[in-house]
């Protein structure tokens, strides 16, 4: 039973990571490998609060918030100069700085060593520390993303998202800041990563920079994109179908290391087979039709 | 240039060395529609690319009734009651008709994201009435039952027709349009040519890129014939075409 | 000490450098960024492990063999996936997440198969390495050096005097045009393919000889060839093979004053500024940004 709270909680987590980048990838059509960054800052932010400034739950999910909202924009930036394949570069570049410094920066972040001993959270008095606790507030959160999310893609701002992912031209002549949108997109892309973060600190109670490496940024645009980039329920589908695969391997008996790579091999090996037959994923509208051949 | 509505003095423009645009002035008065002609490469979508912002010019100035707009955004000048269509013909295919429509509106309350959340209610009132005004002109333009269906499952000269209504939706002053009536049917031609004579009568005033010299002939009154970008010949639709200049750069 | 550091510089350097040349030619012929590239950096390390170290064959054949491969497995990841993907008219998006899954399948498979420890290719002598004005050099390194000028003027001449080659910077210059003159430009592709993916297995290969391997090396090859091709401008050979040798300087002198371990992290920010400034690198060809 705990098992299963458990993996639905990593569900959770990942339902608010992969919704939060389909906003910036699929519905502004902005690949991004950098989303782990805004994971990892979101979650240490929230943790060297808690251990440092014993601060309360509510604070350290808003600074967390706020912070990888900063990092959004700044990875935002270079979208307005340089073209796709390229922006991609650039949010590998950011993924890449952001690990460094949190692997490196021994003094302020523990490096590899991580920050072990993070409280549980209290909220309005009460105290989460059972695993129905943690799966209740994240299923919160997720209802908060996705409301969020629904709101904006089903609105005017939704609209000239979806414009700009085919054709900035065309809305910059209609009117459209294209380039405040895409700041804006990464910033609230970014702030609802750092929810997830928060609370991945907060359930494990320890966290180190191998939990938000590349690999792991490939890990959550693979959800989005075999989930389906560009609806808002794909996501969700992609995280219960990418979290879940792997943990029926246990079931086989492997060696853990093995099943390690056998379940990367798995969701790499998706995300070449929809590639290759349906870019658009299960559920999705966006099959990353480039922009550039319309110039 | 008091008085115009749009005013070009000076613009040059060089790519690699060619001279894509060279001293070129010109003005647009209020509630004419300018044709603007000339064999291909002459500078004329360039000319319109520089106008519209997406090109930044080396020299000369741009007015918009007398403000000068030199080097602003493209975003910005489409505000300022500028729209256009593009020559490659621009439309958003993943979404229908009637939401490239409404995307062309201006000044949209629930395109802000603190509207979105925080004054809901105004924006979905201004998004209803933005919805009827963009029902009533696809009516009114023949486009009406096309509404719910994407923008990639219209005709050629349907979608061109659609890059008209979108610019009406802005709401504009000032149109240019890029070979409007290029590569369509008879019937969508004279439809389009229709909508376009149109408009001076609703405050508009309109530049027209266009090589079908018919169609030059009915809708416009004036015309610039424009060569290796430079301004050739001026004058009404008769004059300019029995220039001799004219002439002779078409034999050329 | 500072030239030992130079000399270190010039031979990471070097490896990256073959390794972005080869990522380079397959990028400015088929336009998009091959991820996968890394793992066939890998894969070259690995396979000359697999015959040298356990089937017993000599290091030269093993090393000749694994080389083959890795051309060969370069050149069906085309025609198995990226050909068909650009057939159906895909984005260069698109081919670039599917060589990211491909890179993770790969990667993972090696270290399923050989576990993830580090191994060494077996060698026989261990080679203190010569001194060189005051510096020591090993003879792997002066093998990396020596291998990455050969193939920079190896590459530089199928370019320019090949038939093939010539058709590759048709292909890269304008691809339209270049069927229009009746050129295969599958066929181009797939030397690219080729040529770049022998590349990427012969700089594993000296750089598993030069320190050792793991199945994770090719990420960090990787992030380095990226570095370089944009630092050194992609559509030019020589300019990323000079953007390369100055990230390793950069990376190994750096350390005189930097800490080793934000060697990544610099090189990242180098390859932002000229994402911004610069992203056209020293001598590459313009990228333009959206206008009408």
């Amino acid at each position: 039973m705990e098992y299963l709270l458990h993996i639905l909680i990593l569900i959770g987590i990942y339902v608010i990571l992969s919704v939060s980048l389909n906003l910036i990838t699929g519905y502004t059509g902005l690949l991004s490998i950098a989303h782990a960054a805004f994971y990892g800052v979101g979650a240490y932010v929230a943790a060297l609060m808690a251990l440092n400034l014993h601060s309360t739950f509510l604070v350290n999910i808003i600074c967390a918030v706020i912070v990888s909202g900063l990092l959004g924009a700044l990875v935002g930036i270079p979208s307005l100069r340089i073209r796709d394949d390229y922006f991609v570069i650039a949010t590998f570049a950011f993924q890449v700085i952001t690990f460094s410094i949190l692997n490196n920066w021994v003094s302020f972040t523990g490096g590899p060593m991580g920050l072990p001993g993070i409280p549980q959270p209290t909220i309005f008095g009460l105290q989460v520390s059972s695993h129905l606790g943690f799966l209740i507030l994240i299923a919160l959160f997720c209802a908060l993303t996705l409301w969020v999310t629904r709101r904006i893609v089903r609105s005017p701002f939704g609209r000239v998202l979806k414009a700009i992912r085919e054709d900035e031209v065309f809305a910059q002549a209609a009117g459209k800041n294209v380039a405040a949108y895409k700041i804006i997109v990464f910033v609230v892309g970014a702030g609802m990563a750092a929810m997830a973060g928060v609370m991945y600190a907060y359930y494990i109670s320890f966290i180190d920079p191998t939990s938000f490496t590349v690999m792991e940024s490939i890990f959550i645009i693979s959800i989005v994109i075999i989930g389906g980039a560009g609806s808002l329920w794909g996501p969700v589908v992609g995280a219960v179908v990418l979290v879940l695969l792997p943990e029926l391997l246990r079931f086989l008996g492997l060696p853990s290391s093995v099943a390690a790579n056998l379940r990367q091999i798995i969701y790499g090996g998706l995300l070449v087979v929809f590639m290759m037959w349906r870019p658009r994923g299960f559920l999705g509208e966006y099959a990353f039709q480039s922009k550039e051949a319309r110039e | 240039m008091t008085g115009s509505t749009l005013g070009v003095n000076g613009l040059s423009k060089s790519f690699d060395g060619v001279r894509a645009i060279a001293d070129f002035s010109c003005e647009l008065r209020d509630g004419e529609i300018l044709g603007l002609i000339g064999p291909n490469g002459a500078g004329k979508t360039t000319l319109f690319n520089v106008v519209t912002g997406f090109i930044a010019p080396e020299h000369g100035q741009i007015s918009l009734k007398d403000n000068e707009i030199t080097g602003l955004a493209p975003y910005r000048l489409a505000n300022l009651g500028i729209a256009r269509t593009f020559q490659d013909l621009r439309l958003i295919r993943q979404l229908s008709v009637l939401e490239n429509v409404l995307l062309s509106f201006r000044s949209q309350p629930g395109e802000r994201l603190g509207n979105l959340f925080f004054r809901s209610e105004r924006s979905r009132q201004h998004e209803a009435l933005n919805r009827q005004t963009a029902i009533e002109l696809l009516e009114d333009t023949g486009l009406g039952d096309k509404a719910g269906e994407s923008a990639d499952d219209l005709s050629y000269g349907q979608q061109k027709l659609l890059s008209l209504v979108c610019c009406l939706a802005a709401e504009a002053q000032v149109l240019l349009l890029d070979e409007p009536v290029a590569g369509i049917a008879p019937e969508m031609i004279d439809k389009i040519l229709g909508i376009i004579r149109d408009l001076p009568v609703k405050g508009k005033s309109v530049i027209l890129i266009e090589h079908n010299l018919d169609a030059v002939m009915q809708v416009c009154d004036r015309v610039i014939f424009m060569d290796a970008g430079a301004k050739v010949s001026e004058g009404t639709p008769e004059e300019v075409r029995n220039d001799p200049k004219v002439i002779e750069a078409y034999i050329d | 000490m500072l030239w030992q550091l130079a000399i270190n510089g010039i031979v990471a350097g070097c490896a990256f450098a073959l390794i972005a040349m080869g990522l380079a030619l397959i990028y400015n012929v088929a336009k998009f960024f091959h991820f996968a590239h890394g793992v066939i950096f890998t894969i070259g390390a690995y396979l000359t492990f697999l015959i040298a170290n356990w089937l017993e064959l000599p290091l030269l054949a093993s090393i000749s063999i694994a080389i083959t491969a890795t051309a060969l497995i370069g050149c069906s990841l085309e025609l198995g996936v990226f050909s068909p993907l650009r057939r159906k008219g895909n984005s260069p998006l698109v081919l670039l997440l599917a060589s990211l899954g491909i890179y993770i399948i790969l990667q993972n498979l090696i270290s399923a198969v050989f576990g993830d420890d580090i191994k060494i290719i077996r060698t026989g002598a261990v080679n203190e390495g010569i001194a060189f004005l005051g510096a020591r050099v090993t003879s792997i390194q002066v093998c990396i050096i020596l291998t990455s000028l050969v193939v920079l003027a190896a590459v530089l001449v199928i370019l320019k005097g090949t038939r093939m080659g010539r058709a590759m910077r048709a292909v890269s210059n304008d691809p339209e045009l270049a069927r229009v003159c009746g050129i295969d430009s599958d066929r181009v592709v797939l030397w690219a393919f080729a040529i770049g993916s022998m590349l990427a297995g012969i700089a594993g290969i000296l750089v598993a000889l030069d320190v050792d391997m793991t199945p994770t090396m090719g990420m960090n090859a990787l992030m380095m060839g990226v570095v370089a091709v944009i630092i050194g401008g992609n559509g030019s050979i020589p300019g990323v093979a000079l953007g390369a040798l100055l990230l390793g300087m950069a990376q190994h002198l750096g350390v005189w004053r930097i800490s080793s371990q934000w060697q990544d992290a610099i090189a990242f920010v180098i390859l932002l500024a000229f994402l911004l400034f610069k992203p056209e690198g020293f001598m590459g060809k313009k990228i333009r940004k959206a206008t009408a």
